[in-house]
């Protein structure tokens, strides 16, 4: 992989070169951790826990699922999982301070037994082949350096029969409301982020990062390629996110 | 971008940080290799022999990530 390191990525709408990208993304999330759920719901209007319910519906856990929940920060879907009658879960996050945070949740809702937190990076997951039922990844894909390294990570540590799911940020099919949405994210959020994070650069870089991340048939094509089958998506609040599912069979 | 500090001073009525679980030894490999990883509970180390890294866990939570790998001595 090192001979890679020259090659560019995308970092909202800059160019970086590939190996600057995790840092400037880790960069982002140190800055926000404190205040990532609170952003959250403001930047959605709280939305993003209605797509992440919707996330769970589709994904229906059972108590002898074991989930990896990727990017997990601090582990908002792991304890959805939880609540829904899952198994067990792992959250892994490049961010330290991001999991650190969501331990501490845990403890408090005694819910620490059922739940580890592994810092760990998306394209070079630290778990053996075939460990986990189902891996989930909300709102963290479009923050790889290589969207197709993740994908064959995913499909690596899948379980045959296991599920894949990854909610994320997506385009809207009809092109007047892309428009709207667009004016709505470029002007709004990274104000909201200013005034609530005082970072305005991370959440402008995420608007951009958005934007950037392929469509839903472009994104769904992705995951074929790593090796998933039965790969479908479904819009959420009109394809502002979108819902991927893939089996590893 | 520093590190998180041991929240210090703030932990007096709380329990103490958690340990690592012996228990994720065996959920865990090393993101290199895929191979088996050894723990070493004075350095506080998670050992990939194979690769030569030594992995750090800070607050009970192993930080499986290259950048921040000690590389070992041969």
């Amino acid at each position: 992989m090192n001979e890679r390191s020259e090659n560019t990525t995308h970092f909202g709408f800059q160019t970086v070169p590939e190996a600057e990208k995790a840092g400037r993304v880790h960069g982002v999330f140190t800055s926000v951790a404190s205040k990532y759920d609170v952003m959250n719901d403001a930047m959605s209007l709280g939305i993003h826990r209605i797509w992440k319910d919707a996330m769970m519906d589709w994904l229906a856990p059972r108590p002898d699922m074991r989930l990896l929940d990727v990017a997990g920060g601090t582990g908002d879907v792991a304890f959805r999982f939880l609540d829904r009658k899952g198994g067990s879960a792992v959250i892994c996050d490049m961010t330290a301070a991001m999991l650190e945070e969501g331990r501490r949740r845990a403890e408090a809702a005694d819910l620490a037994e059922r739940l580890d937190w592994v810092c760990g990076d998306a394209m070079a997951l630290p778990f053996p082949d075939s460990s986990f039922d189902a891996y989930t990844i909300s709102f963290g894909i479009r923050n790889v350096t290589r969207i197709p390294d993740a994908l064959k990570e995913a499909y690596r540590v899948l379980r045959p029969g296991g599920r894949f799911l990854c909610l994320e940020f997506s385009q809207i099919p009809v092109s007047g409301l892309q428009w709207l949405y667009d004016r709505y994210s470029f002007n709004a959020i990274p104000a909201m982020g200013k005034a609530i994070t005082g970072d305005r650069d991370s959440y402008q870089y995420l608007v951009e990062s958005i934007r950037r991340f392929p469509d839903q048939e472009s994104f769904a094509a992705m995951i074929r390629e790593a090796g998933f089958e039965q790969v479908r998506y479904r819009n959420l609040s009109m394809g502002i996110a979108a819902l991927h599912s893939g089996w590893k069979l | 971008m520093t590190d998180t500090p041991d929240t210090p001073g703030t932990d007096t009525d709380a329990p103490r940080p958690p340990g690592f679980d012996r228990r994720m030894l065996e959920a865990l490999v090393c993101p290199v290799t895929r191979g088996p990883l050894a723990w070493d509970a004075e350095a506080q180390e998670l050992i990939s022999k194979a690769a030569g890294y030594a992995f750090p866990v800070r607050q009970g939570i192993p930080i499986m990530l290259l950048d921040e790998a000690r590389q070992l001595e041969d």
